[in-house]
């Protein structure tokens, strides 16, 4: 049933913190998100999504707040991942496959000896975005700041290794420095992101609103611009039909992401057919 | 034959003797795995050469370019740009430009031909590190690489969208965008129709007798080789000769480094 109190729900603290939290959720992850999609990242960030449920198992064990715990252990996790898909022979689907699994399998494992925790495991997995606290406003809000000054100031050097990864080195791009910065700034996304959204919905975060802007764009620019705007716009409008109706947060900020990337799939089909000028 | 060379030129534009060479390349050598792809390559390059390196599939051409640049570890030897190892190059770095043999690249990139080539632009300004801020000056240089590389029509267009052709237009126009000393083609005009390498390498030669660029071209085009280059470097694994074109693909040469079933082709444009 539609909930039709959502003015005075929105005046309710947590309420807008909660917004506030998906706003910059959304920013944070549609200007990552738009590098993700175009470096083929998205599996990667979800098998560091997934791992993540190691980092909240220990912190738990360990009486260490998961928020704490998530950061420094997505940020070792997702560098230690790179690191191994640069030194072995093996594809990355491979190594992200392998690693994903055997993250899950301790995280699993580890969560059996937390007796207390167990019942909160779903949230875990889908995470509760009117949970969101003044701490992780703030961690999401410095993240924010810091990814958009060195995505921006070295957006060049970040194209031109998106492109090409020889052309980038022949013009003295520090590809190997640049590779390795991002999956810092995305490792730590991902954690933030994961008290939100939780470690099964993480990855649409990341993919879905640079994946509906790439649809849509043929210039790099306004393709920047829309996969960020589109981040930001639908956690708000996720926010509220999860108010007017009573779904869970996260899953429907998930659900107007997705429906937004399956209309303007339909849209662009119907431009290419003719239908639509 | 020889396993060394370092050259002044056959003609009027040959490059100062004295000058710092461009390229300095001593007793190369590259391995892939325990296989041994090129071995002890010497050379170097003054400034304002224009040299082809030829040889049969597989000889190692496009491996030496990329050891060269620095894309490829190297077993053995060194490499000096611009008088500096490759490693202590700094921003002198953004005055190569490198087309590859083949571009690989994602075809649905969001970018248009002018952001593409805006990305050429390299002076060290704000501007330089937000390059799709307006700015009239990189708008003129860009404008004026498209023109000159006949492509300005296409600037709007998606990169993905482009032929084979226009896209190295498109490369060579990302280079000329900002002053370079050294241009590195590995099969460039592959793709390009009759008409389009012609125009292509009237551009080299105005890039080097002009402005002094160095031009490095893998060719197997060695009519080509012979009307624009004055330097050639017949490899085969390993150098095989260096010299004039005229020297360098004499009969003797061209069986030497082809094999003996080599028999000249000739491009009849």
């Amino acid at each position: 049933m539609p909930n039709p109190d959502l003015i005075s729900l929105l005046h309710l603290p947590f309420m807008q913190r909660a917004i506030g939290g998906g706003i910059l959720m959304g920013l944070l992850c549609g200007l990552l998100g738009s590098f993700v999609t175009l470096r083929q990242l998205s599996f990667f960030s979800h098998a560091v999504g997934h791992a993540a449920l190691v980092g909240i198992a220990l912190g738990v064990l360990l009486n260490i707040d998961p928020t704490w715990m998530l950061l420094p252990f997505t940020l070792v996790f997702g560098i230690a991942v790179l690191y191994l898909i640069d030194h072995t022979d093996l594809w990355s689907d491979s190594i992200l496959n392998i690693v994903l699994s055997g993250a899950l399998a301790i995280g699993v494992i580890l969560t059996t000896f937390i007796q207390s925790y167990r019942g909160n495991l779903i949230g875990v997995l889908f995470g509760d975005i009117l949970a969101v606290n003044g701490t992780d406003l703030t961690i999401t809000a410095v993240l924010l700041l810091v990814s958009s000054a060195i995505i921006l100031t070295t957006l060049r050097q970040q194209i031109l290794l998106t492109l090409n990864l020889a052309v980038a080195q022949v013009q003295g791009v520090a590809v190997q420095f640049h590779r390795y910065l991002f999956v810092v700034l995305l490792s730590l996304t991902v954690a933030v992101a994961i008290k939100a959204v939780g470690i099964l919905l993480v990855n649409a975060f990341l993919v879905i609103p640079a994946a509906t802007a790439k649809l849509l764009n043929q210039q790099f620019t306004p393709y920047l611009l829309m996969s960020v705007c589109l981040g930001a716009v639908s956690s708000v409008i996720g926010m509220v039909v999860s108010g007017l109706f009573n779904f869970p947060s996260g899953p429907s900020i998930v659900l107007v992401q997705f429906l937004g990337f399956l209309g303007v799939v339909a849209w662009v089909k119907l431009v290419h057919q003719g239908v639509v000028p | 034959m020889s396993s060394e060379s370092a050259f002044p030129d056959r003609d009027s534009h040959s490059p100062h003797p004295e000058a710092t060479p461009v390229i300095n390349v001593n007793h190369l050598t590259v391995r892939r795995g325990q296989h041994l792809i090129l071995q002890d390559i010497s050379f170097t390059l003054l400034p304002g050469t224009s040299v082809a390196f030829v040889g049969p599939n597989g000889a190692g051409k496009s491996t030496l370019v990329q050891a060269m640049l620095g894309l490829l570890p190297r077993a053995a030897g060194t490499i000096e740009i611009f008088g500096r190892p490759l490693t202590r190059l700094g921003r002198l770095q953004q005055q190569i430009g490198y087309i590859p043999q083949n571009l690989l690249f994602d075809r649905n990139f969001p970018i248009s031909v002018t952001e593409f080539v805006s990305l050429g632009w390299t002076p060290q300004t704000l501007s330089h590190h937000l390059p799709f801020l307006p700015n009239l000056e990189r708008t003129d240089a860009v404008n004026t690489a498209l023109r000159r590389m006949n492509i300005l029509h296409l600037r709007r267009q998606a990169i993905g969208t482009l032929s084979g052709g226009e896209l190295k237009r498109m490369l060579l126009a990302y280079c000329l965008v900002s002053p370079r000393r050294l241009l590195v083609l590995d099969e460039a005009f592959a793709e390009v129709d009759v008409q389009g390498e012609a125009e292509f390498q009237e551009l080299l030669k105005q890039l080097m007798w002009e402005e002094g660029w160095t031009v490095v071209q893998v060719s197997h085009d060695l009519d080509m080789v012979t009307q624009t280059c004055n330097h050639v470097l017949c490899i085969n694994r390993s150098l095989i000769c260096s010299g004039s074109p005229t020297d360098a693909l004499s009969p003797d040469h061209l069986i030497a480094t082809y094999g003996d079933s080599f028999q000249r082709y000739h491009h009849h444009h």
